[in-house]
C-alpha cells in the first residue's frame, strides 16, 4: 500500500496548488525514482478532468549530454519543446534524483552554454505565468540522495518532507489555507512599511521596501511553501550581514558568507569557504551585486537546514536575501542571470524594525 | 560494467537500423526499466552528432488512465504530439515492461477509444516512414516480465534476445547485411506472384498480391528482424484461419483465434479466451476488420514462442497476419488505428502455394 501521506500530498498539489480544471494540460516533470508520487498525482489529475503529459528523466542522461555533446548539441532546443512551452497550462516539477552531486565534475562553462540556450524557454514560462495562462508547482519527492544531503535517514527525511507539506495532517489543504490567511494579514502589514532594519550578531542592514509589493507564498507555486517576499528598492540597501547557513550553487557550497552593502551594491564579500565562487557569482553581471529579493520564512514545519533551497528558504524564523534577479510582480527592477538565495537565521538572536518599530524578534512577528 | 552486448546493440541500432546522421532529431522512447540500453543508445546518438531526446515512461500509469479517464480524456491527443511526429527524423522505440499483463482487466471499449484517438498520429507516422522522411526501429530490452512470459530466467532470456539479434557475434552489422541480401532475392521472386494460398490445420486462406510489393525486413524497423511481408489486395482475402499461437494486443492475451474472411473482411471471429476483447478490437474502426499485412517469418535463430510479437512473428517457418492498418511501402491502402500481428505455425503440416506452385513446406521456404 502507498504511504497515505503521498496520497494526501498528491491531492494537495492537484486540488490546491494547481487547482486543476477539466481541459487543463498538465505536464509532470520528474525522475523515474518519483514514480509513486507521479502515479498518485496522475490519478488525481485525471479525476479532476485534466490531460497529462509526462517528462520523465533517467539517471545518467544529463551527464552524458554535458560530457559528450558538442557545443551545438548542448545548445540545441527542439521546436517541439518551444511549442510545448506555449501549450501546457500547468506544470508539476518534482525534484528528487539519484545523486545530487553527479554534475559536480562538469565545467561551469558547459553548464552556462546550456543555461543560456534554455533561458528563452524559462522566460516564456514566466511571461505566461504572469498573464495567468500557466500555473506551476515545484515540489520534492523524498529520495536517498536528498536525505543524505539533509544528513537524515530516508525515513527521517520522509517525515521531514511530508511534515513540511502538512501531508502528515488529516486535511493538508485546510492547513495551507490557514497559513495563507495568516500570511495575508502579514502581507497587508508589510505593504505599508517603508524601511526595514535587521539587527543580529555581525548584522546591521537597512533597506527600503517603499511602494514595493509583498507576495504571499502559500503552497501553490512551491510545495511546501511558507514565505512572504518582496523586492527591495534597488539602491537602498546599506550595512552588513552575516549568513548562518551555507549557500549552495550547482552542487558547490559556500559557508560563513559576510556581505557589506553601500547604496544597494555589494562593497565587500567574504566567506569561510568557497569565497572564490561567492566572488564569481557577484561578478556574473551588474545586477548580481544587488539584492533582488527580501523575504521572511514562515513554515513552522521546517526547522532544519537540508541543503535544498525549496525547504531552506521557508524555515520558520529565518529571512532570506537573494542576490540578482528581482521579481517584477513585487515591483522589482533588478535584472541578472542569477537569483541566489542566502539565508539568515534569526531564531536565536535577531530583531527586525519596520519604520523604527520592533516588529520581529527571535524568529517571530510581534 | 555494462553488458558488452548492450553496447553492441546500441551501435547496431544507431548505425545500422536508423543510420543516424549529424543534426538529426531522434527520440528514444522507452520504459525507465530499459535505462541501461537507453543510456548506451543516447551515448551512440550523441557520438554521431545527432540530437537525441529521451521520452521515458514509468510503470503503473496506464492502468490508472483506463480506470479513471473520462471520454474526453480517453480521446485526447496532445497537439504537441502531432507536431513532434512531423519534426522527428527518427524514433527508437525500446520495449520493456514491469508487467506485460497490467492491462488485462482494463475495459476493452475504453482501450479501443484511446486507440482510435491516436489514429491521426499513427497515420502520419506511417506516412512519413513510408515516404522515407522518418526512420524508426522498435526493439526490446530483456526484462523479467518478458522472461517470465517466455518461461525463462532473465539470464536465459538475455541469451535468447541477444542471440536473435546476433549481437553476441563479433560483427553483427555484417551478419545483418548478409541476411538482408538473401531476403532481398526472395522478395524479388515473390514480387512476380499474383495469388497466395496458405494451408495448415483448420486453415485455408487465399489472397491476391499482384502489383503489391513484398518487403524485405532486415532490421530497419524491427530489431531483431527476419520477415518478408506484403499487404494483400484488401478485398481479396478469402477463407479461414486458425492461429496456433495466442494473439497478444495491448497487454491482453487472446487464445485460439479463428477468423473467417469474405471479400477481405472478417465476417466471423472466435476465441477460446478473451473473445469479447477480440470483437471490440475488430470494432475499433472499419479498417480493423481487414488484413493490413501477411508475412513469412524467416529468422531461424528464433525457434520458440515467447509471447512477444517482436520475436514470435519472426520465427522461421511461421506466417503472420496483421489486422488493421496496412503498410504504405508495400502498396497497402487499408487505414485503421489498429495493427495487430497474429502468428500461425507452418512448421508442421503447413503448405503455401504461389500461383499454384509450392513455395513453403513444413516451415521451409523453397525459393
Amino acid at each position: 500500500m502507498t504511504d497515505p501521506r503521498l496520497a494526501r500530498m498528491a491531492r494537495t498539489i492537484i486540488d490546491y496548488s494547481l487547482a486543476l480544471k477539466p481541459g487543463d494540460l498538465l505536464r509532470i516533470e520528474a525522475s523515474a525514482l518519483a514514480q509513486p508520487l507521479v502515479a498518485a498525482a496522475f490519478a488525481d489529475a485525471t479525476r479532476a478532468g485534466a490531460n497529462v503529459l509526462f517528462r520523465i528523466s533517467l539517471d545518467g542522461i544529463s551527464e552524458s549530454l554535458l560530457r559528450l555533446a558538442s557545443d551545438e548539441q548542448l545548445a540545441y532546443v527542439s521546436e517541439s519543446e518551444r511549442v510545448e512551452t506555449e501549450t501546457v497550462t500547468a506544470r508539476l516539477a518534482i525534484g528528487g534524483g539519484w545523486n545530487n552531486r553527479s554534475l559536480s565534475g562538469i565545467s561551469p562553462d558547459r553548464l552556462a552554454i546550456q543555461r543560456k540556450a534554455r533561458a528563452a524557454i524559462g522566460e516564456r514560462m514566466m511571461q505566461r505565468r504572469l498573464k495567468g495562462e500557466l500555473r506551476w508547482c515545484i515540489t520534492q519527492y523524498p529520495t536517498q540522495a536528498s536525505a543524505q544531503d539533509a544528513e537524515l535517514s530516508l525515513e527521517e527525511y520522509e517525515n521531514f518532507v511530508f511534515g513540511a507539506c502538512f501531508a502528515d495532517r488529516d486535511d493538508p489543504v485546510r492547513e495551507w489555507q490557514k497559513l495563507s490567511s495568516m500570511q495575508a494579514a502579514l502581507v497587508e502589514r508589510l505593504n505599508r512599511v517603508k524601511k526595514l532594519r535587521v539587527e543580529a550578531p555581525d548584522t546591521e542592514l537597512e533597506l527600503s521596501v517603499q511602494n514595493r509589493r509583498w507576495i504571499n507564498s502559500d503552497g501553490k507555486a512551491n510545495l511546501p511553501s511558507g514565505e512572504v517576499f518582496s523586492a527591495p528598492v534597488e539602491d537602498s540597501v546599506n550595512g552588513r550581514i552575516r549568513f548562518e547557513f551555507p549557500a549552495v550553487y550547482s552542487g558547490r557550497m559556500v559557508t560563513g558568507i559576510r556581505l557589506e552593502f553601500k547604496d544597494g551594491r555589494v562593497l565587500a564579500a567574504q566567506a569561510e569557504s568557497g569565497e572564490d565562487l561567492l566572488k564569481a557569482m557577484i561578478a556574473t553581471d551588474a545586477g548580481a551585486a544587488r539584492l533582488g529579493e527580501v523575504a521572511f520564512g514562515t513554515n513552522p514545519g521546517i526547522q532544519r537546514f537540508t541543503q535544498n533551497i525549496l525547504f531552506d528558504e521557508k524555515i520558520g524564523g529565518t529571512m532570506h536575501f537573494a542576490l540578482g534577479n528581482g521579481y517584477p510582480e513585487c515591483g522589482g527592477s533588478n535584472k541578472s542571470a542569477i537569483h541566489w538565495d542566502l539565508i539568515k537565521d534569526l531564531r536565536a538572536e535577531g530583531r527586525v524594525f519596520a519604520d523604527g518599530e520592533l516588529t520581529y524578534e527571535r524568529g517571530r512577528f510581534k | 560494467m555494462t553488458d558488452p552486448r548492450l553496447q553492441k546493440l546500441a551501435q547496431v541500432l544507431v548505425n545500422y537500423c536508423l543510420e543516424l546522421k549529424p543534426g538529426q532529431q531522434v527520440r528514444i522512447e522507452a520504459a525507465a526499466l530499459a535505462e541501461p540500453l537507453i543510456r548506451e543508445a543516447y551515448r551512440e546518438a550523441l557520438k554521431v552528432g545527432a540530437h537525441p531526446s529521451v521520452r521515458a515512461s514509468i510503470g503503473g500509469l496506464t492502468p490508472i488512465f483506463f480506470e479513471l479517464a473520462n471520454e474526453a480524456q480517453l480521446k485526447f491527443t496532445p497537439e504537441i504530439e502531432l507536431f513532434a511526429i512531423e519534426k522527428l527524423d527518427a524514433r527508437l522505440v525500446i520495449w520493456a515492461d514491469w508487467n506485460t499483463r497490467e492491462l488485462t482487466n482494463a475495459d476493452p471499449k475504453k482501450m479501443a477509444m484511446a486507440q482510435g484517438a491516436r489514429k491521426q498520429l499513427f497515420k502520419r507516422f506511417m506516412e512519413r516512414t513510408a515516404k522515407g522522411e522518418m526512420r524508426w526501429v522498435g526493439t526490446l530490452f530483456p526484462n523479467h516480465a518478458s522472461a517470465q512470459d517466455a518461461e525463462m530466467s532473465l539470464e536465459e532470456y538475455e541469451n535468447f534476445v541477444f542471440g536473435a539479434m546476433l549481437v553476441d557475434r563479433p560483427d553483427p552489422v555484417a551478419e545483418w547485411r548478409r541476411i538482408s541480401k538473401e531476403q532481398e532475392r526472395q522478395a524479388q521472386v515473390l514480387n512476380q506472384v499474383k495469388t497466395i494460398r496458405m494451408q495448415t490445420r483448420d486453415t485455408d486462406l487465399t489472397f491476391r498480391c499482384a502489383g503489391r510489393k513484398w518487403i524485405n525486413c532486415d532490421g530497419q524497423q524491427n530489431f531483431p528482424d527476419g520477415e518478408i511481408f506484403v499487404c494483400p489486395i484488401e478485398d481479396t482475402v478469402e477463407g479461414n484461419i486458425r492461429f496456433s499461437f495466442p494473439g497478444i494486443y495491448m497487454g491482453k492475451e487472446v487464445d485460439d483465434i479463428r477468423l473467417r474472411f469474405v471479400k477481405g473482411e472478417v465476417v466471423e471471429a472466435h476465441a477460446a479466451k478473451a473473445e469479447d476483447f477480440l470483437l471490440s478490437v475488430l470494432d475499433t474502426d472499419p479498417g480493423a476488420r481487414f488484413v493490413g499485412e501477411i508475412s513469412f517469418g524467416t529468422n531461424y535463430g528464433i525457434q520458440r514462442f515467447t509471447k512477444n510479437t517482436l520475436f514470435d512473428e519472426k520465427i522461421g517457418g511461421t506466417m503472420h497476419l496483421a489486422l488493421g492498418a496496412s503498410l504504405k511501402e508495400s502498396g497497402g491502402v487499408n487505414e485503421s488505428a489498429v495493427h495487430w500481428d497474429i502468428v500461425c505455425d507452418f512448421r508442421s503440416a503447413g503448405e503455401v502455394h504461389a500461383d499454384g506452385k509450392l513455395i513453403l513446406k513444413d516451415g521451409k521456404l523453397l525459393i
